[in-house]
C-alpha cells in the first residue's frame, strides 16, 4: 500500500473517532460535563467588537448550542479556527479588523510583462497604496522553459505573458527600489522547472544589493511544483527523477538557510486550469504534497522541519464545490500529516494561497469577468485562504493592462475593507448545513481518488501510467462539451448573448525593439563572463554528476552564467524530459 | 472560395497539430484532437513546446494536408510567420497553416497573420462542429503525384499515394536520392506500453551519435479507431532525439488492417530502401503479442525485415502467457524493458528459459529505456549495429 491508502484509512479512522466521541458525549455524563466546561472556556476567550452601525458582535462565531454531541462534533470534526483539524481556518482571527489584529494582508498581485524594468514599474504602480510589500512575479515562456532570450525561435515570446529573466543582472533590475529585507516584504515567483536557477539568481541579486548576510531575511515563495508540471502544466525540462532531485536539493538548502522562505508551493491551480474538476484538483494537489513529504523524508529530512515550509495554491472557480474546497483540503492535510507522518501542530497546518479562475473568464462581453472574479474572491475568502490573487478581466486576450489589474486589486479591497463581511467576526459560516453536506461529499470523493491512485502504486506510479493526465483531460473535454451544449451556461458566450461587437481593448504586448534589447543585454553579459563561465559550468556539472547539493553550487554559477547556459549544462548531465501527452 | 470544386480525398484527412515553443497550454488542442479523430481525421500530434523546425519537418515528412497550431501565451504573430516562412523555404508553402488561441489572438492579429501567410484563425466561441466542418471542407483536398517534389517531400508523397492505393507496385517514379550500400530494416514489435517508442528514440540517439552523416527512417504504426476510422498518431510526440533532419519519421494509421501494421507499410519500406537514403529503417508495429505476424517472419517469402526486435515489459502476466507469445520464436533480439521494475528479476529468468528452449541462440537484453544513457540500451544498439553492419564508432 502506498501512503495514499494509509492516508485515506486514517481519515476514515478519524471520522469514526469523531462519531464515537459524539455518541459518547450524548451518553457519558462525565464526558458531557467536560465538553460543556471546555465550551464555556472557549466562549470566555472570545472578545467583542462593534460594527460601524453599532451592532455588538463576538470576534468569533461559535454554533449556538449547548448540546454536548453538537459541541463534540464542532470541536473534533471541524475545530475552532486555528485548531486541529483546521477545517475552519489555519489561524484564529485571519482577516479581522487590523486595529486589533496584526495579521497578514491577504492580497497578492501577480504581475509580469516585458523586460525587468517594465515589471518593476508595474510593481511600483500596484504597490503604491499598499502598506506591506507584496511582489508576485510571472515569467515569460522562454524563462519558464529555461531558455535564453537569444535561443533559436523564441524571440517573439520574449517578455510575453511575463517578464524575461536571463541573468542575475535582470533579477537586480526586477526588484530595484524595493527593500526586500523589510519585515513585511514578501516576494513570490511563479517558476517551476528552472526554479533552482531563478531562486539562485534572486539570492545572488539580493546579496549584491543588501550584503552577504541578507539571505535569512528574505521572505517569499517559489512555486517549484514539478509534479503538477508533469501532470498538467507541461513546463518540464529534465527527466522526472532529476527534476525532483534538483527540487529537493533546493528545499533542503532553504530549510536551514532561509527560515522565512517557502521553497515549494504545491499547486492545484494549473491542474484545475488544465481541466480538472474541483475534487480532482484537491485530490491531486494533496497527494502531490504528501509525495514531497515522503521524498524529503526518504532523503533524511524531519517532517517537523519541512512541514511548516510547505505551502499550497488552489484555483477558485464558480462550481459549487469551491464553497468548501479549502476547508476540506486543510482538514485532510492535517489528519494525514498528524496520523500518518507523525507531524506536530505547526507541520499540520495547510497554508493556502488562492487565485480566482482564469479558465472561467471569457473574451465575449469580457466586462462580466469582473463579476465572475468578485464571486470567486468571495468563495476564496469564505474558505479563509491565507492569501489571494484576483485575475484581471482582460486576461482572456492579454497580459493584464494597468487599468484592469487595478480593478482586480480594488475588487479585493472592496470585499475586505469596504464590506463588513470579513471584518468583525471570524467563522461566519463554519458548521452551516449546506457546507457540512458539501464537505462530506467532497471529502468522500477525494478519498476515492486517493484509493484509486493507491491501487496504481501511488502518485509517481500513477503519473507514469498517465492517470492524472488522462483524468484531467477527460474532465476538460467534458467541460468544453458542457459549454458547447449549453449545459454549462456562460453568460454572454452561450447564454444571453448580445449582438454588440467586441470592443477593442488595449493589449499589453512587448515590442520587438524591447525584445532585441533583452537579447543585446544577454549577449553583453555572456561576453563579459566568457572567461569565467566555462569553469563555473564545469563545477556545476561535477556536482550534478555526483551526489552534492546542486542548488548550493547554482548560487555561485549564476554570478557568471545565464539561465540558458545552465539549463544546457544540466541537460547534458541528466538528459531531457520525454513529453507526456 | 471554390470549395465545392476541390476534389476531396477518399482517404482520411491528415492533419498535424502542435503547440508553439515555450507554451505548455495543451488543454484546447487535446479537445480538438479528440474531436478531429472522432470526425474520422488522422491527427499527427506533436505536443506542446514545439520549435518551428520540428513542426515544419513533421509537416513535410507526414505529408499532411494542413497544420493547426494552438497558441495561448503570446508571440503568435512572429511564431506563425516563422512556420509559414520555413514551409515556403523548404518548398512546402502549399501546406496551409491555421490557428487558434482563445481570446489571445485578436481579429486585428488575424489580419496581420493572414497577410503573412497564415490561412485562418478560429476565435473564441467558435462551435467545435463548425471548426470540424470547415477543416474537412477547406483542407480535404486530394494529394496528387507531383514530379517537382524533392527529398523528404518526395518520399513522403510517395508513401501518401501508397496509402491511397494509387501506386500499388511501380516505384520507378521515384528517383534514387543517394547511392548507399543498403538499408538495414528492423521490425520492432511488442505489447502496448512496453516502451517501443521510447526504445526507438533512444536507439535513434545512438545511431545519430555514432554515424555522423548517416540517416535513419522510422515507420510508426498506430491503430485507426474501428468505428470512426480516425486516429491520433502519437508516436512522434514522445520522441526527443528523433526530432532531427537526419531522421525521416512517418506515422501510419492501420486504416482497418488487423495485421499489426498498415497495408501501406510493405511498399513504404520498399520506397525507403529504394531511395538509398537510409542506413537503418525501423518499423514499429502497433501493440501486439500473441497472435499477429506483422513482419512476415513465419512466411519466409514475404519477410519484410532483416531483423526483428521484440520488446516486452516485466508485467506480461506470468510464464504461461509468455509461452503463448509466438513472436518470441521469430525475434532476433529480445528486449526486456523497464528492467528496474520489481518483477524484472523473475521476468528475465523466465524469458531466458523460454529463449533457450527455442534453441536459436536469440539474445536477451535488459533495458531501462526511460533512463538517460542506459547501458542496457547501449549494449542493444551495439548488437543491432553489428547485426546490420552499421559502422560503430567507439
Amino acid at each position: 500500500m502506498s501512503s495514499l491508502g494509509k492516508i485515506a484509512d486514517s481519515v476514515d479512522a478519524y471520522n469514526a473517532h469523531v462519531a464515537a466521541e459524539v455518541a459518547r458525549a450524548r451518553t457519558d455524563q462525565k464526558f458531557a460535563a467536560e465538553l460543556r466546561e471546555r465550551w464555556a472556556r472557549i466562549h470566555e476567550t472570545v472578545d467583542w467588537t462593534v460594527s460601524p452601525t453599532g451592532t455588538p458582535l463576538p470576534r468569533l462565531a461559535l454554533p449556538p448550542t449547548d448540546d454536548p454531541g453538537a459541541i463534540a462534533e464542532y470541536l473534533l470534526g471541524q475545530g475552532v479556527p486555528g485548531e486541529f483539524p483546521y477545517a475552519n481556518a489555519a489561524y484564529r482571527e485571519m482577516y479581522l479588523d487590523r486595529e486589533v489584529n496584526t495579521g497578514e494582508e491577504p492580497m497578492r498581485l501577480f504581475a509580469g510583462l516585458g523586460l525587468a524594468e517594465d515589471t518593476n514599474a508595474r510593481f511600483h504602480y500596484l504597490g503604491k497604496h499598499q502598506k506591506s510589500l507584496r511582489l508576485s512575479t510571472a515569467f515569460d515562456g522562454p524563462t519558464l522553459y529555461g531558455l535564453d532570450s537569444d535561443h533559436e525561435g523564441v524571440l517573439g515570446k520574449v517578455g510575453e505573458g511575463g517578464v524575461a529573466i536571463d541573468t542575475v543582472e535582470d533579477m537586480i533590475r526586477l526588484f530595484a527600489g524595493f527593500d526586500l529585507t523589510r519585515k513585511d516584504a514578501s516576494v513570490s515567483m511563479t517558476m517551476n522547472a528552472p526554479a533552482p536557477v531563478i531562486l539562485a539568481m534572486f539570492i545572488a541579486a539580493a546579496k549584491r544589493r543588501f550584503g552577504p548576510d541578507c539571505v535569512p531575511n528574505l521572505r517569499g515563495t517559489i512555486q517549484a511544483d514539478m509534479l503538477k508540471e508533469v501532470q498538467a502544466q507541461n513546463e518540464v525540462i529534465f527527466p522526472i527523477d532529476a527534476s525532483l532531485r534538483f527540487l529537493c536539493d533546493m528545499i533542503e538548502w532553504c530549510v536551514p538557510h532561509m527560515p522565512r522562505w517557502y521553497p515549494v508551493s504545491i499547486s492545484g491551480y494549473h491542474i484545475a486550469e488544465a481541466g480538472a474538476t474541483p475534487v480532482q484538483q484537491a485530490a491531486f494537489t494533496l497527494s502531490n504534497g504528501f509525495t514531497y513529504v515522503e521524498l524529503l523524508r526518504a532523503r533524511g529530512a524531519d517532517v517537523n522541519h519541512i512541514g511548516p515550509r510547505l505551502s499550497f495554491f488552489l484555483d477558485c472557480g464558480l462550481d459549487v464545490e469551491y464553497l468548501v474546497l479549502g476547508r476540506v483540503c486543510r482538514r485532510l492535510w492535517a489528519i494525514g500529516m498528524r496520523d500518518v507522518f507523525g507531524a506536530n501542530a505547526k507541520a499540520q497546518v495547510l497554508k493556502l494561497h488562492s487565485q480566482t479562475s482564469g479558465r472561467s473568464l471569457v473574451a465575449a462581453e469580457f466586462q462580466n469577468n469582473l463579476t465572475r472574479t468578485a464571486v470567486e474572491l468571495m468563495l476564496a475568502y469564505l474558505n479563509y485562504t491565507n492569501s489571494c490573487h484576483s485575475n484581471s478581466a482582460d486576461e482572456p486576450f492579454t497580459t493584464p493592462t494597468a487599468k484592469y489589474a487595478t480593478l482586480a486589486s480594488h475588487g479585493q479591497s472592496i470585499i475586505m475593507e469596504e464590506s463588513g463581511v470579513f471584518k468583525h467576526m471570524m467563522n461566519m459560516f463554519g458548521g452551516a448545513p449546506g457546507l457540512m453536506i458539501l464537505e462530506r461529499q467532497v471529502e468522500k470523493a477525494i478519498l476515492e481518488v486517493f484509493r484509486e491512485m493507491d491501487t496504481l502504486g501511488g502518485v509517481l506510479a500513477a503519473q507514469e501510467q498517465r492517470y492524472q493526465r488522462s483524468k484531467i483531460q477527460e474532465a476538460g473535454h467534458n467541460y468544453e462539451k458542457q459549454i458547447y451544449s449549453g449545459a454549462r451556461p456562460i453568460i454572454g458566450l452561450n447564454k444571453y448573448k448580445s449582438d454588440e461587437p467586441m470592443p477593442s481593448v488595449p493589449l499589453a504586448r512587448t515590442s520587438p525593439r524591447k525584445q532585441r534589447l533583452q537579447v543585446e543585454r544577454l549577449q553583453a553579459f555572456k561576453k563579459k563572463h566568457a572567461k569565467q563561465a566555462p569553469d563555473a559550468l564545469h563545477r556545476l556539472e561535477n556536482v550534478a554528476r555526483g551526489k552534492g547539493n546542486v542548488f548550493a553550487e547554482l548560487i555561485n554559477t549564476v554570478e557568471v552564467c545565464s539561465l540558458g547556459q545552465i539549463t544546457a549544462c544540466l541537460t547534458n548531465v541528466v538528459g531531457k524530459f520525454r513529453p507526456m501527452v | 472560395m471554390a470549395a465545392a470544386q476541390k476534389p476531396l480525398s477518399p482517404a482520411p484527412l491528415r492533419i498535424l497539430t502542435a503547440v508553439p515553443i515555450c507554451d505548455g497550454h495543451d488543454s484546447a488542442v487535446s479537445t480538438i484532437n479528440l474531436e478531429l479523430a472522432r470526425h474520422s481525421l488522422e491527427v499527427i500530434y506533436l505536443g506542446y513546446h514545439c520549435p518551428v523546425s520540428t513542426i515544419v519537418r513533421a509537416a513535410i515528412q507526414e505529408d499532411v494536408q494542413v497544420v493547426g497550431l494552438s497558441s495561448y501565451n503570446g508571440g503568435h504573430i512572429v511564431f506563425f510567420k516563422e512556420v509559414v516562412d520555413r514551409l515556403r523555404a523548404l518548398g512546402a508553402g502549399d501546406i496551409p497553416v491555421f490557428g487558434g488561441g482563445g481570446g489571445t489572438i485578436t481579429k486585428a492579429d488575424e489580419r496581420v497573420m493572414q497577410r503573412q501567410g497564415t490561412d485562418r484563425i478560429f476565435h473564441a466561441g467558435t462551435p467545435l462542429d463548425d471548426i470540424m466542418a470547415l477543416i474537412k471542407r477547406e483542407y480535404g483536398r486530394m494529394l496528387k503525384p507531383n514530379a517537382k517534389l524533392r527529398g523528404d517531400r518526395a518520399l513522403a508523397r510517395a508513401i501518401t499515394l501508397i496509402e491511397q492505393g494509387r501506386i500499388p507496385s511501380s516505384f520507378s517514379l521515384l528517383p534514387r536520392l543517394r547511392k548507399s550500400s543498403r538499408s538495414f530494416v528492423v521490425g520492432v514489435a511488442g505489447p502496448g506500453g512496453a516502451g517501443k517508442s521510447t526504445l526507438i528514440d533512444e536507439l535513434t540517439s545512438r545511431f545519430l551519435r555514432k554515424n555522423p552523416s548517416g540517416r535513419i527512417a522510422i515507420l510508426a504504426n498506430d491503430p485507426s479507431h474501428p468505428d470512426t476510422g480516425g486516429a491520433i498518431l502519437g508516436d512522434r510526440v514522445s520522441m526527443i532525439y528523433a526530432q532531427d533532419d537526419r531522421v525521416f519519421f512517418r506515422s501510419l494509421a492501420t486504416r482497418g488492417g488487423l495485421t499489426g501494421i498498415s497495408a501501406a507499410t510493405p511498399a513504404a519500406i520498399k520506397i525507403l530502401k529504394n531511395s538509398g537514403e537510409f542506413d537503418l529503417i525501423l518499423v514499429e508495429s502497433v501493440g501486439i503479442g500473441q497472435e499477429s505476424d506483422p513482419f512476415g517472419l513465419f512466411a519466409k517469402k514475404r519477410r519484410l525485415v532483416d531483423a526483428m526486435l521484440f520488446v516486452l515489459a516485466p508485467y506480461y502476466g506470468g510464464r504461461l502467457q509468455l509461452q503463448k507469445i509466438g513472436l518470441l520464436n521469430g525475434a532476433d533480439l529480445v528486449v526486456l524493458n523497464k528492467c528496474d521494475h520489481s518483477m524484472a528479476h523473475t521476468a528475465r529468468a523466465e524469458i531466458t528459459a523460454r529463449l533457450e528452449a527455442n534453441g536459436k541462440g536469440q539474445r536477451l537484453f535488459g533495458t531501462v529505456a526511460a533512463k538517460h544513457h542506459d547501458p542496457g540500451v547501449n549494449a542493444l544498439y551495439d548488437a543491432l549495429a553489428q547485426l546490420g553492419g552499421l559502422e560503430v564508432t567507439p
